[in-house]
């Protein structure tokens, strides 16, 4: 066996399996063997920590009920609605306050100040304008999603490296090439992230005037669970929204080369 | 001012340049009265003390700003706007980011409509001639500083302007990667023959690389002198060493150091004047 | 080199786009007013901003909305000293120990981006339809930020500002209390802030949603009597409560943190 030099001396052999993931599977391990002992030990009253089997039945039952994935779709649809709205007209008035330093003087703060206020509370008039169908709640979730867009944007606007547009006319790109070769490439990130944002506060605005008024829909049905006390049929619903919630904005984030959740 | 004395057969002429900005303390001028001629494949650098405008003048000339008087002209034709026959290098990091080494160096030819093809390999060689042969796939943020400034280089280079313009383009770099870097703009200039108008604050660099060296006041920026550099081509680095060079060197300095000091006054009353509103 | 002046600079300090800003608020309210008055728009679906106007003064006489104010308030301050207990902690253990930095972080910034909020149906299982599910929800939703900037904070910290205290042979503990802590103050102070907006949202959207509490309450109640009016006029008063708590906590954040 050939003799490793003293001149390289390597730490300690890089093992099979991560720390990182050893851990991770050992905190998960803990917190569920935890959660069965309190399950089975009777100390929190009724069902309210029911055993992981029950959860565990719950989900499999949700996962191939057909009426589940009609709800799922019917929220689903609702969200991608809201976004698509809410999503464009916040591009478009993120642009135009991102481009125009007067306009942005004008009417920015509003919409900064606006932005971080509770949306739900605008439920009732939303019902009163658009009625007690998925349209209140596509009106909700417009609402939500259109302020942290628009703000995203319009920053984004703003910090695009001002040499990058001198470098743009110094060649002398017409204003299609500009937007194209120029202003929305350097605004991908805030873009994206804008996306995603406004992706998040769709999910809950929609999913929130769900449980608040509404025949269809995941939060139809995880406040029905409520109401008839299945509580293991709530934890798996929960689980699984939050499940699509988290893959979701992994998802747009890796579609828009962003490499991880925490960059928000 | 008296014009110069080339611009019959000047391709770049700079004319009785004036530019005034409006500020909260009143109208300043910024250029005052500045006019030059640039000779095909002459090397022509404008050094002056921060606040003589020269980065103004690099605007003007550049077609970036519109609010001056005089005129530009490109063989005899005025300018408005940025001129197709003048390529700017910028101080500040300008490579695109999202793109390749190659796609930035090919931005100019994608604009013109030229075949993917044909943009690659004309890239390729501009790319080659900033010796960065390699690294057409990495992106800017894998390469140095130097590199970077290179790559912008070749950039404009690639859209083959009759004058290459360009502002402080190694400011940000440490004096060696400097020097070596003007030893590669001026190898590329000779083999090239590229008339090339060059902004900076630093003489060796000046003296490096300059036929003559237009030397400017503190504001409101005016001519002071221009200097014919005699030291013999082709140069090199090496060339900084010599008494010949350490001559010239002393000369400019001579001139700038009177408009620095003024330089530094004035922005030292300043900073007073301004502790003195906040309170 | 002299900062980029440009030109044309208007002198003085220039007013003219928040006036535009206010003027267009108010053009739209009299246009609305307008346009109800001559019955194209119906008053029974959108009431007269003269209207709501009125009953605000209704909001604080019969609604007793003062009060429910101070209720609203007390929640979101208990969920406040929580969120600030519980998160800096966290994120302060999370930073010590980076195997565990490591394993987690990725975990709470996902919870960052998950509709915590949603989970009320079961708090309200756990805690009743009361105070203490309202203030959960609060503390839950504005854990995240807290860790994650106090961890980022912390690991933030100037190197520079390290070997300082190295060079002053300080212990593991006096380098964390004397050099580490105070140098990520500011960062966490930023975490707090955006914890206690999240608080305040998600408080007030609870008690919406449960309909118990204070001033997200007083909206239910409105809506469900069809006092439109009054619905509005109490929407408005939580969006400007809402509004100025931001700015305060803005002037706060801008006060703690002197040096730009």
């Amino acid at each position: 066996m050939a003799e490793t030099g003293r001149l390289s001396q390597t730490a300690v052999r890089s093992p099979v399996v991560s720390p990182v993931t050893l851990l991770r599977t050992a905190i998960i391990l803990a917190v569920l063997a935890a959660w069965e002992l309190l399950a089975h030990s009777g100390w929190l009253y009724r069902d309210v920590v029911p055993s992981l089997l029950s959860i565990g039945r719950a989900m499999a039952a949700l996962l191939t009920d057909r009426n589940y994935y009609f709800n799922l779709g019917v929220t689903a649809a609702e969200i991608l609605t809201a976004l698509a709205i809410g999503g464009s007209a916040g591009l478009v008035v993120g642009l135009v306050l991102g481009a125009n330093r007067f306009l942005s003087r004008a009417f920015e703060p509003y919409l900064y100040y606006l932005g971080p206020t509770p949306k739900i509370i605008f439920f009732p008039v939303m019902i009163m304008w658009f009625g007690v169908g998925p349209e209140s709640k596509v009106a909700l979730g417009t609402l939500s999603c259109f302020f942290p867009v628009a703000l995203n944007v319009a920053a984004g606007m703003r910090q695009i490296d001002k040499v990058l547009i001198r470098v743009g006319h110094s060649f002398r790109a017409n204003t299609w090439q500009m937007v194209q070769k120029i202003y929305l490439p350097a605004m991908r990130h805030p873009i994206i992230n804008g996306i995603r944002l406004g992706f998040g506060f769709a999910l809950i605005g929609t999913l929130l005037a769900e449980t608040k008024l509404s025949n269809k829909g995941i939060g139809f049905l995880i406040i029905q669970t409520y109401s008839i006390f299945d509580m293991p049929a709530m934890y798996a619903m929960l689980i699984v929204l939050f499940v699509l919630a988290i893959g979701a904005n992994s998802l747009i984030g890796k579609l828009g080369g962003l490499d991880s959740i925490k960059r928000s | 001012m008296p014009p110069d004395a080339v611009r019959n057969d000047a391709i770049l002429v700079a004319d009785d340049i004036v530019v005034q900005f409006q500020t909260p303390e009143g109208p300043i001028t910024a250029v005052d009265n500045v006019s030059f001629g640039v000779k095909p494949g002459e090397f022509l650098s404008v050094i002056g003390p921060s606040g003589c405008g020269k980065s103004t003048l690099f605007n003007v000339i550049g077609g970036l700003l519109n609010g001056y008087d005089g005129i530009v002209s490109v063989a005899g034709e005025t300018i408005s706007g940025p001129h197709k026959s003048i390529g700017m290098v910028f101080q500040e990091e300008s490579t695109f980011p999202w793109r390749t080494v190659t796609d930035n160096v090919a931005f100019p030819l994608e604009l013109i409509g030229m075949s993917k093809a044909k943009r690659v390999e004309r890239a390729r060689h501009f790319i080659s001639l900033v010796g960065l042969d390699g690294f057409e796939n990495r992106y800017p943020g894998e390469l140095s500083g130097g590199m970077r400034q290179r790559v912008s280089l070749a950039r404009t280079l690639a859209s083959e302007p009759k004058i290459l313009l360009m502002d402080e383009p190694f400011a940000a770099l440490d004096e060696q990667t400097r020097l070596l870097l003007g030893d590669k703009v001026l190898q590329i200039q000779q083999e090239l023959k590229q008339t090339t108008l060059l902004i900076t604050h630093n003489i060796t660099e000046a003296v490096q690389m300059s036929d003559r060296i237009l030397v400017m006041t503190y504001r409101p920026g005016k001519v002071k002198r221009i200097v014919e550099i005699n030291l013999p081509r082709p140069r090199t680095s090496e060339i900084v060493g010599s008494e010949a060079f350490g001559r010239y060197v002393a000369q400019i300095w001579n001139d700038l150091r009177e408009e620095a000091n003024r330089g530094m006054r004035d922005e030292e009353k300043n900073v007073l004047r301004q502790e003195e509103q906040a309170l | 080199m002299t900062t980029a002046v440009t030109p044309a600079v208007t002198s003085g300090r220039d007013y003219a786009a928040p006036l535009v800003g206010f003027g267009t608020f108010v053009a739209f309210l009299l246009v609305i007013e307008a346009v109800i008055r001559i019955g194209w728009l119906n008053r029974f679906i959108v009431p007269p901003p003269s209207e709501i106007i009125a009953s605000f003064s209704n909001l604080f006489t019969e609604e007793h909305i003062v009060y429910r104010f101070f209720f609203t308030a007390g929640e979101c301050f208990i969920a406040g000293v929580l969120v600030t207990i519980f998160g800096i902690a966290i994120g302060v253990v999370m930073q010590r120990y980076s195997l565990l930095q490591r394993a987690c972080e990725t975990w709470v910034a996902a919870f960052a981006s998950a509709p915590l909020v949603l989970t009320y149906p079961l708090f309200m299982v756990i805690f009743g339809r009361n105070a203490w599910t309202i203030i959960m929800m609060g503390f839950l939703s504005a854990l995240p930020p807290v860790i994650l900037k106090t961890i980022e904070g912390i690991s933030g910290t100037r190197k520079v500002l390290v070997n300082v205290g190295r060079s002053f042979k300080l212990t593991p503990t006096q380098q964390f209390w004397k050099i580490l802590f105070p140098a990520a103050l500011p960062t966490i102070f930023v975490g707090i802030r955006l914890g206690l907006i999240f608080a305040l949202i998600n408080v007030v959207g609870t008690e919406f949603l449960i309909n118990f509490g204070g001033l997200g309450q007083l909206i239910n109640d409105l809506a469900e009597r069809y006092d439109l009016a009054g619905t509005y006029a109490a929407i408005c008063f939580v969006v400007l409560v809402s509004v100025l708590f931001f700015m305060g906590l803005e002037k706060a954040e801008r006060w703690l943190r002197p040096v730009a």
